[in-house]
């Protein structure tokens, strides 16, 4: 009955120990703000998904929310860049290379223009110009698809790209 | 942020793009191995017990484990088939089928696999405004504490003196004997101080009866909290107002009670009341319900928040860049911010930050207790009248004591992309200054018309009179250049006696190709040779349901330019034509702006087009008619525009 006893102490010194800790654990409070928030989106799944997986997620506010996928925008121009700028160093047929350039050129202006200004945007309480900005990532994205006369070695970047603007977009807009 | 986590978030995400091995996500920090039992275990009940806690715990821990994200580039080596989707299949962002809710930079009508545009220098100088107020470069948005003193009309705007996208604003500022011709001035404030740490924001001037200059600014502090600030000019003897003065005491403003600290912004021109008590009001928000909060001051340092707001309007969200002022209900002259009493009606005015539209509303403004009601509660702040039915935000009036006028000036942002500015090297222009009077012949609205100074910019001038236009036709203009134009027209129908067809769903259609019996007719502006690029601006009337005709006021940007990542939207409203009255619009093309004014000024529509062709030389004007039952015969007087040739203020030459 003793060894019972300390065992069922320790599992509960382990459990303390562990749950606080357990990064990412969605307490059913904040799993409803992602739930509700994201049910105002476009793509209710993705949106869980992307914010669900972010260990912010459970202490943030809808502001919060809005910039953690506003860094997952960030993060997602930057590899498609990154990317592009790869594809460009081959041997690239002319009009590929050209629809290429446009395209390092629109994700360059995503980066150094529509996440800054999301960003500072929603810090300083001014969240139309975010939602200018998510919305101006989808049309960059969708510029840089028609880029292209032949076919486009970037159209899952693209949509990525559309998808999570277009979900940053509809988070905003409930800050407005 | 979460915990003790020891690997960022945002770092987790970039390595799995080019890592496609690693799927699934690094483990949580601290939960690298799950915990193992620590004693050996003599019962076997106990161990079961232990066993299947155990079994609790590592499941608990591993359930923290997220899903992969969709990667980018995990697909796509070009060597692969291709996706079989057509790019046009793949949803976009949500469209919004009201005009008025679409966000101007969201663009739901992709057209297919249209190719992206490629801008040249010669297309995007062009772009560039003639007579609009615009800085050198970069980027503008709201006007701010416009006003006259000693001899000159100076404004002043959000800017952000290193980037053409909104960010790092601060105060810059403009001066003109004229409203037209605008000299540059150097920046008045910048964010230096705690209480605008984070963006010296927009504000209203107040004139007190001795001349002096009251500034009260929105001030984004280091905390991020929105307060409202008072700055003074450091030497009102000085005409151009260079140097501003903040306040030591600032904030003299903080977000009060139930307000929250990113809902407190932009507040107004001040108004004496008959306590002897200076007013103003800021604009809020109490969950959807748009407000304007009411503080009373003395000198401008103190205030007392009143118990009452001056209005407030459900469901319209937070009403940024409130404006309220008197009309004269004769509607000859405008009026002081202070001037009340019979003949005398109160606008009120809010820029809607969900929709990013103007509202304004007529109403009766109570001064013994500082509320407002509007003449026609269906037609609130925020449900009604707009000031302009196109591209326009963050207005604001003030008056002019020299003419004895109340001037509007309104925000104009580019509809074009982000990398676009970014490219061209700006963004956003400022409305012609607009004269404000009450409409006394409708009652319910007011006019708006270009400062009367703007005449001084016109050239030489084209008549045509009486030119006839064929139901589905189009007749050239011929007047040269067509980039720089203050156009005036009358239209006049005749009926062709044809059975009438069936009517367009409300408002303007879908543009200018949507026929019926009594339009659309109008101008064609920015339109190349070949009407591969145009933009209609027009009138289309309808019957409607009772047997009088409704008429529209429209623009249509739909095919301003072949360029696919420019927003362009049709735009519109119903405007009020009493008997006797001959159906007339003025137009001012500047390049890549157009301000449209119908009867007189009741409905206004500014554009922004950016077309590829109808650029320089190669830009023409017409008349056009597609109305099905109607000739439609048009007069008008069309002026070519100077340049207001905007450049900096000399200062170097002064003693």
């Amino acid at each position: 009955m003793k060894l019972l006893l300390l065992i069922f102490l320790v599992q509960a010194v382990l459990q303390t120990i562990y749950l606080p800790a357990s990064q990412g654990t969605v307490q059913p409070m904040d799993a409803r703000l992602i739930e509700q928030t994201c049910k105002q989106t476009p793509l209710y799944n993705l949106c869980v998904s992307i914010l669900k997986s972010d260990s912010r997620s459970s202490k943030a506010d809808v502001t919060g929310l809005a910039l953690i996928m506003v860094d997952v925008l960030k993060a997602k121009a930057t590899g498609t860049r990154n990317y592009i700028k790869r594809l460009l160093r081959g041997n690239l047929k002319r009009d590929v290379r050209h629809g290429l350039s446009s395209c390092a050129e629109v994700y360059n202006s995503v980066l150094e223009a529509d996440v800054p200004v999301a960003i500072e945007a929603l810090q300083k309480g001014n969240p139309k110009f975010a939602e200018q900005a998510a919305n101006d990532a989808a049309i960059e994205a969708s510029s840089c698809e028609r880029s292209f006369s032949g076919h486009s070695p970037l159209t899952k970047s693209n949509k990525s790209m559309q998808d999570v603007s277009s979900v940053a977009a509809a988070i905003v807009r409930l800050l407005l | 942020m979460g915990g003790s986590s020891t690997i960022p978030s945002h770092t987790r995400i970039t390595t799995t793009t080019s890592d496609l091995e690693n799927a699934a996500y690094a483990p949580l920090p601290g939960h690298s191995s799950p915990a193992s039992p620590r004693r050996p275990l003599k019962g076997f009940a106990g161990i079961i017990v232990s066993v299947i806690f155990l079994l609790a715990l590592v499941a608990l821990i591993l359930d923290q484990s997220q899903e992969p994200l969709d990667k980018p580039g995990k697909d796509e080596a070009p060597t692969l088939t291709s996706n079989a989707t057509s790019f046009s299949n793949i949803s976009g962002p949500v469209a919004r089928g009201v005009a008025q809710g679409v966000s101007a930079k969201s663009n739901p009508s992709f057209s297919g696999h249209e190719l992206s545009y490629n801008w040249t220098n010669a297309m995007f100088s062009w772009q560039r405004t003639a007579f609009h107020f615009q800085p050198e470069r970069n980027w503008m948005n709201d006007p701010d504490g416009p006003l006259y003193h000693k001899g000159w009309y100076h404004l002043f705007y959000q800017y952000n003196p290193d980037s053409a996208v909104w960010g790092n604003i601060t105060w810059g500022h403009a001066v003109s004997t004229d409203l037209i011709h605008w000299l540059y001035l150097p920046i008045a404030m910048v964010p230096d101080s705690w209480f605008d740490w984070n963006g010296v924001w927009t504000g209203s001037a107040t004139i007190l009866p001795d001349g002096q200059i009251v500034m009260l600014y929105t001030g984004d502090t280091d905390n991020y909290v929105q307060v409202q600030n008072l700055a003074y000019p450091a030497n009102l003897s000085d005409p151009l107002l260079l140097d501003w003065v903040k306040y030591s005491g600032n904030p003299v403003l903080v977000p009060p009670t139930g307000i929250a600290p990113k809902d407190f912004r932009d507040p107004t021109t001040a108004w004496l009341g008959p306590d002897g008590k200076w007013r103003l009001t800021i604009g809020s928000k109490v969950n959807t319900t748009g407000i304007s909060l009411v503080y009373t001051t003395t000198n401008f340092t103190d205030y007392e928040l009143l118990d009452t707001v001056l209005h407030a309007v459900p469901g319209t969200g937070m009403w940024e860049c409130v404006d309220f002022y008197p009309v004269s209900i004769n509607g000859t002259k405008g009026l002081d911010t202070s001037a009340g009493g019979p003949g005398v009606k109160h606008v009120l005015k809010a820029s809607l930050d969900n929709t990013k539209l103007d509202y304004y509303a007529l109403g009766t403004y109570f001064a013994e207790n500082d509320t407002w009601v509007p003449d026609d509660p269906e037609q609130d702040v925020g449900i009604g009248l707009r000031y302009d039915y196109g591209r326009y935000y963050a207005s604001k009036t003030f008056y002019d004591p020299v003419k004895e006028r109340r001037i509007l000036w309104g925000w104009i942002n580019e509809t074009d992309t982000e990398n676009d500015d970014l490219a061209k090297g700006w963004a956003s222009v400022q409305t012609i200054p607009r004269t404000v009077l009450y409409d006394n012949n409708t009652g319910t609205n007011i006019l708006q018309w270009p400062v009367e100074e703007l005449e001084s910019l016109r050239l030489n001038s084209t008549d045509f009179d009486g030119v006839v236009v064929e139901p589905g036709s189009v007749v050239e203009l011929d007047i040269g250049s067509a980039t720089q134009l203050d156009i005036l027209a009358e239209f006049e129908i005749e009926s062709l006696g044809l059975e009438e067809t069936n009517e367009v769903n409300g408002l303007c259609g879908s543009g200018a190709t949507d026929r019926s019996s009594f339009g659309p007719f109008g101008l064609l502006v920015i339109a190349d040779e070949t009407l591969s690029e145009l933009t209609p601006i027009y009138f289309r009337l309808a019957n409607s349901s009772d047997g009088s005709f409704e008429t529209y006021f429209c623009a249509d940007e739909r095919r301003s330019s072949k360029a696919s990542d420019v927003f362009k939207q049709v735009y519109g409203s119903s405007v009020p034509v009493l008997d006797g009255e001959t159906l007339s619009m003025r137009i001012l093309v500047d390049h890549s702006i157009v301000e449209s004014f119908a009867q007189g000024g009741r409905r206004v529509i500014t554009s922004r087009l950016y077309p590829t062709e109808a650029i320089y030389g190669a830009a023409r004007l017409f008349l056009f008619n597609n109305a099905t039952g109607v000739n439609v015969k048009a007069t008008l007087k069309i002026w070519q525009l100077n340049y207001a040739f905007i450049h900096p203020f000399p200062l170097d030459q002064m003693h």
